[in-house]
């Protein structure tokens, strides 16, 4: 297939529908359910949803309070390892999807940055602590002229 | 219930916390969907129209790029609407959608010259680091009015159940 970037899509009705919105389901590492489950759980809600499953877990597309809905009960299989945020485009839009495009997709990199610290973000939620970070400071002026003192000496001696 | 802009606009960690405390984030995503739906654009996949520069006047001078106008035209209008922010510091290159630096530090600008409660987290790269960010996070949204939302997202943003309102 020749690389084509820009395809017209071809909208359906619900595409249209300012009252359809898209969330995709992203599961940390961690997470005690599998895309599988979430997907099969999903299925099982009996909603009238568009279910997609994916590498990183599922994209739920449907009228808002369905797609609502659905989010509410899925959280429940394991709130700190399920994750969900809005998609601007429907599943399988050929605008974004991989399956009519080359390259990755769009988001994909900076979802690739925030699943490394979803484990973090997750364990921060369910045990939350208090934590003090160092902050690194640079060699004070004072510090580094000692240092340099006292190698010059160093080497005054040894002569 | 606030509407709390996010930078990077797109980010889902930012928006799953924000939707776990009850309030409600401002992300790019909501506004993309708008721009592909509208059935006045011609060329579905062009989601720049000529009138996006036009609009991004009003936020950025005309001697600026045309890319950085229309780019503040779809973002404009969440910075505009929103009544609290939380920014994310020093994070690694190519994080965030929007691609252009310039229009980074023209949003962050527009955001931190906004007489709204704004916070600022560093970038984490560790487990410390995170914990971190999510207790500041956590803290901010709880001192902003409304929300009331658990940590386990039951009663957050996403509102009454279906079948409480009168069924399916």
């Amino acid at each position: 297939m020749p690389a084509n970037l820009c395809i017209t899509p071809d909208l359906g009705k619900e595409d249209m529908d300012p009252e359809v919105s898209t969330r995709m389901i992203i599961l940390s590492s961690k997470a005690n359910v599998s895309e599988s489950e979430v997907v099969n759980f999903l299925h099982m809600l009996n909603l009238p949803i568009t279910i997609k499953w994916t590498c990183y877990g599922a994209m739920i597309s449907g009228k808002d309070e369905y797609v609502r809905e659905a989010i509410r009960e899925l959280r429940k299989l394991d709130p700190y390892g399920i994750f969900t945020k809005e998609r601007g485009f429907a599943p399988g839009d050929p605008r974004r999807c991989r399956g009519h495009r080359y390259g990755p997709r769009e988001g994909f990199h900076q979802m690739e940055k925030e699943f490394k610290i979803l484990d973090y973000v997750g364990e921060a939620l369910k045990n939350p602590r208090e934590v003090e970070i160092e902050k690194k400071e640079p060699v004070s002026v004072d510090y580094f002229k000692e240092i340099l003192e006292e190698e010059e000496n160093k080497k005054e001696d040894d002569k | 219930m606030v509407k709390v802009a996010i930078y990077p606009p797109n980010s889902l960690i930012l928006a799953d916390l924000i939707e776990r405390k009850g309030h409600t984030p401002l992300a790019l995503q909501k506004q993309i969907r708008q721009k592909i739906k509208d059935p006045e654009i011609d060329s579905p996949p062009m989601n720049i129209t000529e009138e996006d520069p036009i609009n991004g006047l009003k936020y950025a001078a005309i001697e600026v790029p045309s890319g950085v106008r229309g780019r503040m035209s779809i973002i404009g209008p969440l910075i505009d609407a929103a009544e609290a922010a939380i920014i994310v510091d020093g994070a690694p290159f190519g994080f965030g959608c929007v691609g252009c630096a310039r229009t980074n530090e023209l949003s962050i600008f527009c955001l931190r010259k906004k007489d709204i409660p704004v916070l600022e987290v560093v970038y984490p790269d560790d487990e410390d680091g995170t914990r971190l960010m999510v207790n500041q996070i956590m803290d901010f949204l709880d001192s902003l009015p409304g929300g009331g939302g658990d940590l386990e997202g039951d009663s957050d943003v996403l509102g009454e159940p279906i079948a409480n309102k009168g069924g399916k």
